[in-house]
This record gives C-alpha cells, sequence and structure tokens, in this order.
C-alpha cells in the first residue's frame, strides 16, 4: 500500500525568498505569498494515482489506518477533522465555521490520487451568489446572508468503486384487460457493470450535493497525491474502512440496480421488484477532490452550498419563503380551480 | 336575476384550502424542477428527488376534481346531481393516481 508523504512546511517555501507558498488553482503552481514568484509542482511520475484496489468481503482486508504526522484539527461544532498544509492555517471549521481545537494525532487511510483545485475562490464565490440568485421562491434577504459569508477550499475524501453485479430479479407489474387490472410475474437475468461510482467518504458532503456538483469525473485527471496541492486549504483524510464505504454505497447502488431492472425488463406499470445479486470484483480508491464549501444560517438553521473546485458546478442547501410559496400556491389553485369550474360548468365528464 | 352565491363561496373556499394545502406540492415541484436542471442525470440524487412527485399530481386533482363539481353546480343549481356526475371522472382520477403510484 502507498504511504502518502507528510506535510513538511520547508516543501512550500519558497526557493526564492523562504517565504511560504500556496497552491494557485488557476495557474496549477505554487504562488509564494511574499514575492510572488511561481513554482512547478513536480509529479511523482511513478505512481499510478488511477490504480485500483481488490476488494474481497470474504477475505480479511489487510488495509490499516496509519498514525499520519501532521496534527489534525477537530471541529467541536460537527465533529469534522481536517489538516492544513502550509500558512492557512484556519480557526474555524471549513464545514460549518465552528471553532477547531488541535488533536494529538490522527490515523487515517492512505489517499491514492487526488484532483488539485481548477477553479479560484473568486469564481466560486461568483457562481455560490449566482446560484442563490436564482432560486425560485428564496427568501428576498438570503442573497444578502449568502454574500455575507466566504467560501472555503477543502480537499474532501471520495472513493470511487467498480463492481460487476449478476442479478436476478423478479417483479410484478399490471396489465388492463378491458375493464379489469390483471398482475402478472416476471423473472429476469442481466449482468451491470458499475465503473467509478463515487461515494463521499465525508458526512459533510451529502450524496444529493456529490449528484449537484459532480457531473463528470474522469480517473485519468487524477494525479498521485502530493503536499503541495493542500497548500493553502484544508484537506480531511480518509477514515472509513472500506467495508463501512460499500456500506454507506449500498443504499445508491440498490436504487440504481432498481431502475436498471425496470428498463431491463421492459415493462411499464411496475408495482414490486425483487432481486438478489452476486456481486463480484469489487474494486476502489481512495481520492480526495476539491471543493469550495460556503456555510451560512438562515433562521437559525445551518445550511451549505458547495461549489465543485474542478468545473465550477454549483448545489446546495437552500431556505424557502413561506409568502412566496403560499403566493405560487394561490396562483395554482386559482388556475387549476378556474379548469375545473369551467370543465365541470361545460357539462364534461 | 339574483344569482345563487352558494357555488361562487364554495369556490373560493376551494382556492383558499387548496392554496393552505398547495405550499407542500409547490415547494416539491420547485425541489424537483431544479433537481431536473442541477442534479446528474440518472444519478441516485436525481431519482430519489422525483420520490414525492405523487404529492403533487394528488393536490392538482383533487382540486380539479373538486371544481368540476362546483362548475357543475354552478351551471344546473343541482349540488346532489353534479357530486353523482362528478363519480366517473373520479374513477379516471384514480386509475392515473394507481398508474403515477406505480411508476
Amino acid at each position: 500500500m502507498i504511504e502518502n508523504p507528510p506535510i513538511a512546511q520547508s516543501d512550500l517555501r519558497c526557493a526564492t525568498c523562504a517565504g511560504q507558498c500556496a497552491f494557485t488553482p488557476t495557474t496549477g503552481q505554487l504562488t509564494c505569498h511574499s514575492c510572488g514568484a511561481c513554482h512547478d509542482i513536480k509529479i511523482d511520475r511513478s505512481t499510478d494515482p488511477t490504480i485500483e484496489h481488490r476488494y474481497d468481503p470474504a477475505l480479511p482486508h489487510t488495509e490499516q489506518p496509519e498514525t499520519t504526522p501532521e496534527h489534525p484539527y477537530g471541529c467541536e461544532t460537527c465533529g469534522g477533522e481536517v489538516i492544513f498544509a502550509g500558512h492557512s492555517m484556519s480557526e474555524n471549521c471549513p464545514y460549518c465555521d465552528g471553532a477547531l481545537v488541535e488533536r494529538l494525532r490522527d490515523e487515517s487511510y492512505p489517499t491514492l490520487g487526488m484532483i488539485p483545485f481548477a477553479i479560484a475562490s473568486d469564481t466560486a464565490q461568483e457562481n455560490v451568489q449566482n446560484w442563490v440568485a436564482k432560486r425560485w421562491a428564496a427568501p428576498s434577504d438570503l442573497s444578502s446572508h449568502a454574500s455575507r459569508s466566504r467560501v472555503a477550499g477543502i480537499y474532501v475524501p471520495f472513493w470511487t468503486f467498480d463492481s460487476h453485479e449478476a442479478v436476478d430479479y423478479t417483479i410484478r407489474y399490471d396489465i388492463r384487460r378491458g375493464k379489469r387490472t390483471i398482475s402478472k410475474t416476471h423473472t429476469g437475468f442481466m449482468n451491470h457493470y458499475f465503473d467509478d461510482l463515487l461515494m463521499p467518504a465525508s458526512d459533510h458532503i451529502t450524496p444529493l450535493i456529490r449528484d449537484g456538483i459532480l457531473h463528470d469525473f474522469n480517473p485519468r485527471d487524477l494525479r498521485p497525491f502530493n503536499p503541495a496541492y493542500l497548500a493553502g486549504f484544508a484537506a480531511e483524510r480518509h477514515h472509513l474502512s472500506v467495508r463501512q464505504g460499500l456500506k454507506n454505497n449500498a443504499p445508491d447502488k440498490a436504487l440504481l440496480l432498481r431502475n436498471r431492472i425496470k428498463s431491463h425488463s421492459g415493462k411499464s406499470n411496475i408495482t414490486n421488484i425483487s432481486y438478489k445479486t452476486d456481486t463480484t470484483g469489487i474494486k476502489y480508491r481512495r481520492i480526495l477532490l476539491p471543493v469550495w464549501i460556503m456555510h451560512y444560517e438562515y433562521a437559525g438553521k445551518p445550511m451549505k452550498i458547495v461549489t465543485c473546485g474542478l468545473h465550477g458546478r454549483t448545489y446546495g442547501e437552500r431556505p424557502f419563503s413561506i409568502p412566496k410559496l403560499l403566493a405560487l400556491a394561490v396562483l395554482a389553485a386559482t388556475a387549476v380551480s378556474i379548469f375545473g369550474f369551467l370543465w365541470g360548468a361545460g357539462g364534461l365528464y | 336575476m339574483l344569482v345563487d352565491l352558494g357555488p361562487i363561496v364554495t369556490g373560493f373556499l376551494l382556492i383558499a384550502v387548496s392554496t393552505c394545502v398547495g405550499v407542500y406540492p409547490i415547494k416539491k415541484l420547485i425541489t424537483i424542477q431544479e433537481a431536473k436542471h442541477e442534479l446528474k442525470h440518472g444519478s441516485p440524487g436525481f431519482l430519489r428527488s422525483f420520490s414525492g412527485i405523487l404529492i403533487i399530481a394528488l393536490w392538482f386533482m383533487a382540486t380539479w376534481f373538486f371544481a368540476t363539481i362546483i362548475g357543475d353546480w354552478y351551471n344546473t343549481d343541482d349540488l346532489a346531481g353534479a357530486i353523482s356526475r362528478s363519480r366517473h371522472r373520479l374513477e379516471i382520477l384514480l386509475r392515473i393516481l394507481a398508474a403515477f403510484g406505480r411508476d
């Protein structure tokens, strides 16, 4: 198993003036905060970050968490644990803005690959503001609430999972025979291959937010883990075992399989689906993906909006304005009622 | 000619009740619309966001159904007859809802 190199502060010093460097997403280089010099990041060509690791649930898994030399910072509010590289040490949690407390040691699994930030904070901030402005029935002061908060850049742990599913299924479906509805049963078999299913390994990125921000993932964009990419950002490490990751991924997989069975069966009016799947060829990667998170509070409720650090897609949590919802409901109710009234008055059936 | 206010008042009452009940379906409609445009198509989040679509259909159909009875009542001045004539519409609506529920 690959070991992640420790984050040495000396590696992030400027070769020209010994100032602190931070990773610049727009150039993909380290930029010195003192003299402005740019330095290329050396990529370790001997490591292939796209390699997937096999996992067999029937065999004992040898992967063990390691104690990392960096001191993690734990959030007293949400329990999140992050590490920092370079000078950007924050006193607040990038996830929830809670106070951070230094912890003595961190046990985590090595990251196999990562994709560095490609979107700068200004662009992310703009994307978040645009996203907020486009919300229907949002409170009028939501934009000003969001503009008071700033986005924070963080590398979030993700898994990619591959697996082959041999699925035996039974469906029940209804057909109409004259005025009668008849229930029928159909059994079938299908093979399905899941390739690079992305699963967040952090409670802070929900599967819904993942589906909002990560539309395209290309494993060829992965690079070997390099602490230089973390300079100026926070990062959360992998703390969950593969077994836990697969357990978290199970509801998503079940939903996708049921949907696949529906289209594979070619039947409509399906009332029930039951299936048994034989899962083989499980492969996984532990990776870090960049996101910009803005946390804000509305009416005492904490919410977050997330921008993908790769392509800038934005998605998040938002409040609704009850008066605006009522106004839309009265419009819709009036329109439907007039339609129904005219239908009834016209003597139509 | 004196207009019977019964159907008109009931119509306004229907709009008021439908508005109050309609807050949740409207919220759901907006959520689905946003999901359709912003979530990755075919992803688990995208599929899950459509799970409550039945409530929108139910609200729309219930409002329409009661409005048809009021319209019939207004036209014929016969509430009992309007309710009786609405049974056929109700049957069709229940079939549509059952199909929605299955999908």
